[in-house]
């Protein structure tokens, strides 16, 4: 009987009911799907990095590796294992498109994983295994036939096999790229032996190089230190090594993982808090006005644990139906951001795209679960406390008090609405704290959604518009062009120009990038996003670097070049914000401090750019645009994900309160009919409280949003520089779109004081 | 001269096919200035035609006409103002709003009532000038009363109704109130319409109406009621 009695007293209870289940359903939903996406992200990426033996060092040598260099590496204590690598961009013959060339000896280090075709052949003489996702895009398949070419060498095989490789993990031709572009970039694998047969032994030694292989890849456990030490024990003398955390493929994947987990630890966490705080005043309520029943049942001589098992039932319920839920919209928005074919597909490409869920978030489910029922059990113990008699007794609400505030004249002039609300907010504080906090937290996931998308709008237009001011960039191959080539070129296309080359600063391997502006091709951004022009006088870092070695302006800082051991000494003169880890100076600087560089790239203004030898290929800036829509795509599909919620989360939250309050008011209302207010009067009072509410919601959430915000930026900027920025159209649509949610939710409970039976409402007792 | 006049009116429920017919084609009229006590069992409909008379609830069929108005056919904006103009409630739990004090209370009804007396004199009158800063749930059950009384009293309607107005009261209470209601009629000309079991309360009323199964058993004037004092409670 008393089943019957819990599935009526729940449909009795419907809109609290569903409203809590929905609450519990959105937090455990957004809980679960923010932490599976990192979670999912992490086991699927390392999948493919155990599978493929991704390398943990890279040893880079300009003039390449014998053979006796790798057994000299294999020889070291701590090194599991080794591969002469070689990558290398190479055109497609016939087409705009730059394949990333590879060749691995070993393929259980930095290899591939064949999806399609045949296994991989170190033999072969002329098999391509070839990225799936590019094949994909450029419409090849199994049989065809591909011709690459770098400079005057030309390498034609045939599609033997589709893959994927971790060393191709996210697959960016440089670092201005944000994002994969698979119609016109790709990654090819072939043997050793084709690799032999393309480029004679003879060519090797007129460009004096003892290999190929510009790389060993090793597998080994050893601190960075170690292995650096283990490799110049080795190798004799001290070369560029780079450590996983510096390729792209680990770095990016890796900080998506942290940006992942960032998300999931602030936004989650305050829906769930916000859900579990609504679930604990709503099952008070809904006891308090049980609380005639609850003591029928004990008069009745239903023992308290019966009873309490009863009431902690609808707890679990709700609870159990909510998590179930929860689950369910946790995989769909997990799924939404991490499948092969959504934004994060077009990042990374991985094989598996399994969802997991993390250990943690069952154990909280069960917590909250427990918690949601002991929250039931105690509101319920309250209620049942003294005898049968006491218990009978309706819920007594608290009895007003006087304030201080009341005594002013200000107050005493206030009119009767204003009075009845605000002591109806001082009477039911936890209803009105919870409403407050609904809306705070809907402010707070408003401008926190929108400012981010802000933010990222700020940072492409300062570093991808204003400081690109070119129109097309040339790289030259460095390994050719003169100086008096590059003036020629510079003439031609009245460009300014760029030298790039990577730095060692202590252990860790950063970028040094030298430019020469008279164009104003090139800008740079200072940390508060500001363009400046670069001084002669000094070199600027990034603010990474800054915060890494503990940098600031006037100090001396110390680099030596990739293959090389001079070392050179020169004064921080500024730190810029930029997307790249790097030390920038300008070309006069460098002659100044007598640091030796190759111009690798003309930034111009023409479009029509002519074939040259010393050309290696072109790229112009709306490609680089491009690439950012998509990952701004991925930017935006998660803020409109957060405004949804946010939107949904308003409502829920104020619908139930506002329900709550219409319950707990009924009687208050139909005496104020029967008196002679009309509908339209009492359904403004409702409605001004809880837009009252809203405003001091907004005035709170507002500054609360901003500082989530700058957390989470704070959180980020290992992998983005990027400064708050919050337009105007935010702060407005934020507060407009809370307003609007307290207004609609107002004017859905407000609807219903037209269906006030005053005269059953006065009748009961209170 | 007749205030209130019901004509054929009736008043069924429909639950599903449970047809309950609270009121059943009553005629009624009364005049004004009087204190009259509607007494009934209970379900006999005597709340129903409170109910109807107070603009709370509408006939199913016939006619109300109160101070030469219909109010039968008005709409619930209509009917909101004319309960705010022209009659006032007591109800046999109170009903004062719980957050307002007891000055608050009674004052709340200017904002709606288009000819209202001051507050401060109906506290006054009803003898609760001294708590007027007070809560409802700071006051006894029959100073409570007295609040809703002086609320009732203060939109300066022409009839005052009272359901049960001493139901919840102890018999020094009760005959507090109902001294103070008697007054009402006396001194200040209103229309004072109670509905009770109570027999005694009939014993003082000008006119005694009798309703039984939803219809109209009798309607007596008594032409020498007893003062509160004289009736044996």
């Amino acid at each position: 009987m008393l089943l019957k009695k819990l599935f009526r007293t729940l449909w009795r209870y419907k809109a609290q009911f569903i409203s809590m289940v929905i609450m519990i359903a959105l937090g455990v939903g957004v809980f679960l799907g923010f932490n599976m996406e990192w979670y999912s992200l992490e086991r699927n990426t390392t999948e493919i990095y155990e599978a493929t033996g991704f390398a943990d060092y890279r040893i880079y040598s300009e003039k390449g590796f014998s053979e006796d260099d790798l057994r000299a590496v294999l020889a070291q204590d701590g090194v599991e294992d080794a591969t002469r690598f070689l990558s290398v961009n190479t055109s497609v013959k016939g087409d705009t498109d730059v394949i990333a060339l590879t060749v691995c000896e070993n393929p259980a280090v930095s290899g591939m994983l064949v999806l399609e075709g045949e296994p991989y052949d170190a033999q072969s003489p002329d098999g391509i295994w070839l990225s799936d996702a590019y094949a994909r895009a450029n419409g090849l398949k199994l049989g065809d036939s591909l011709t690459l070419t770098y400079k005057t060498l030309e390498v034609t095989g045939t599609v033997r096999g589709l893959i994927k490789a971790s060393e191709y993990l996210i697959c960016l031709p440089d670092e201005t790229q944000l994002m994969p572009d698979y119609t016109s970039y790709g990654f090819a694998y072939i043997s050793p032996a084709m690799l032999d047969k393309a480029i004679p032994p003879m060519f090797r030694m007129l460009a004096g190089m003892s290999s190929m292989y510009f790389q060993i890849n090793v597998k080994s456990g050893l601190s960075k230190e170690a292995f650096v030490e283990a490799a110049d024990r080795a190798l004799g003398k001290t070369l560029l090594v780079a450590s996983k955390d510096e390729t792209i493929s680990w770095a990016e994947a890796q900080g998506e993982v942290e940006e992942g987990k960032t998300m999931g630890s602030i936004l989650p966490v305050l829906f769930l808090a916000i859900a579990i705080l609504t679930m604990v005043t709503t099952m008070h309520r809904i006891t308090a006005s049980e609380k005639t029943q609850i003591g029928t049942l004990k008069a009745l001589g239903f023992r308290d644990r019966r009873i309490l098992r009863h009431y902690a039932a609808y707890a679990l319920i709700i609870g159990l139906i909510g998590t179930a839920l929860g689950i369910g919209i946790g995989y769909l928005l997990a799924w939404y951001i991490m499948n092969p074919e959504g934004a994060m597909g077009t990042y990374i490409d991985m094989p598996s795209w399994t969802l997991y869920v993390p250990w943690f978030c069952w154990l909280v489910l069960i917590l909250i679960n427990v918690f949601l029922t002991v929250i039931g059990f105690l509101s319920v113990r309250k209620m049942l406390r003294g005898t049968a008699a006491d218990a009978l007794r309706p819920y007594a609400p608290k009895r007003m008090k006087h304030l201080k505030v009341e005594e002013t004249k200000r107050f005493k002039a206030l009119s009767f609405g204003t009075k009845w609300n605000l002591r109806d907010c001082l009477r039911h504080k936890s209803r009105t704290f919870m409403t407050l906090f609904g809306i705070v937290g809907c402010m707070v996931l408003l401008v926190g959604g929108l400012g981010m998308k802000d933010t990222a709008d700020a940072f492409v237009d300062v570093f991808f518009d204003k400081a690109n001011n070119y129109a097309v960039k040339i790289n030259l191959d460095t390994e050719s062009v003169t100086e008096r080539d590059v003036e020629r070129l510079l003439a031609a296309y009245e460009g300014d120009w760029t030298a790039q080359r990577a730095v060692q600063i202590g252990d860790d391997s950063y970028g040094l990038e030298i430019y020469g502006i008279t164009h104003d091709r090139v800008r740079f951004a200072d940390e508060a996003m500001r363009l400046i022009p670069l001084r002669d006088d000094g070199v600027y870092v990034s603010g990474r670097i800054a915060k890494a070695l503990g940098l600031k302006v006037g100090d001396s800082l110390t680099f030596s070049p990739y293959g090389g051991d001079e070392h050179y000494t020169v004064t921080v003169a500024g730190m810029l914000c930029s997307l790249s880890e790097s030390v920038v100076m300008t070309g006069a600087y460098a002659e100044r401090a007598g640091i030796p560089y190759t111009v690798s790239a003309i930034f111009t203004d023409h479009t029509d750019i002519a074939t040259d030898p010393h050309i290696l290929n072109t790229q112009t800036k709306q490609a680089v645009m491009d690439s950012f829509g998509t990952f701004m795509n991925l930017m935006n599909t998660m803020i409109w994900l957060l405004v949804l919620a946010a939107v949904i989360l308003g409502i829920v939250v104020l619908y139930n309160l506002g329900v709550m309050s219409y319950t707990e008011r009924y009687r208050e209302m139909a005496t104020l009919k029967v008196v002679g207010f009309k509908n339209s009067r009492i359904a403004r009072l409702l409605i001004g409280q809880n837009l009252w509410l809203s405003v001091l919601g907004i005035a709170v959430g507002l500054p609360a949003g901003i500082g989530v915000l700058q957390y989470l930026l704070g959180a980020l900027a290992s992998e983005y520089e990027m400064k708050l920025a919050l337009g105007p159209a935010t702060f407005l649509v934020s507060i407009l779109l809370t307003l609007l949610v307290s207004l609609l939710v107002g004017l859905m409970v407000a609807r219903k004081n037209r269906r006030i039976d005053m005269v059953a409402a006065l009748k009961t007792e209170e | 001269m007749s205030i209130v006049e019901f004509r054929d009116v009736s008043r069924i429920y429909r639950n599903g096919d449970h047809v309950q017919k609270a009121l059943d084609h009553v005629d009624l009229t009364l005049e004004e200035g009087k204190f009259i006590v509607v007494l009934g069992q209970s379900g006999a409909g005597k709340s129903t035609l409170l109910n109807l008379l107070g603009g709370l609830d509408s006939p199913t069929e016939g006619t109300i006409v109160v101070d030469g108005k219909d109010i039968s056919t008005l709409t619930p904006n209509e009917l909101a103002d004319y309960r705010a103009a022209t009659v006032g409630f007591v109800f046999q739990s109170y009903n004062l709003i719980p957050t307002l004090t007891v000055i608050e209370n009674v004052a709340l009804v200017k904002e709606i009532a288009p000819n209202p007396l001051s507050s401060h004199d109906m506290l006054e009158a009803v003898g609760l000038y001294d708590h007027i800063h007070n809560f409802p749930s700071e006051l006894s059950g029959g100073e409570q009363q007295r609040v809703s009384i002086a609320r009732a009293l203060a939109k300066n309607p022409r009839i005052l109704l009272c359901d049960e107005p001493t139901g919840a009261l102890d018999s020094e209470t009760g005959v507090m109130v109902l001294k103070l209601l008697l007054s009402m009629a006396r001194d200040m000309g209103k229309t004072i319409i109670i509905v009770t079991h109570n027999q005694n309360i009939a014993r003082m009323a000008d006119v005694v109406v009798r309703v039984k199964n939803g219809r109209i058993q009798s309607c007596e004037e008594q032409e020498n009621p007893l003062s509160v004092e004289e009736v044996d409670w």
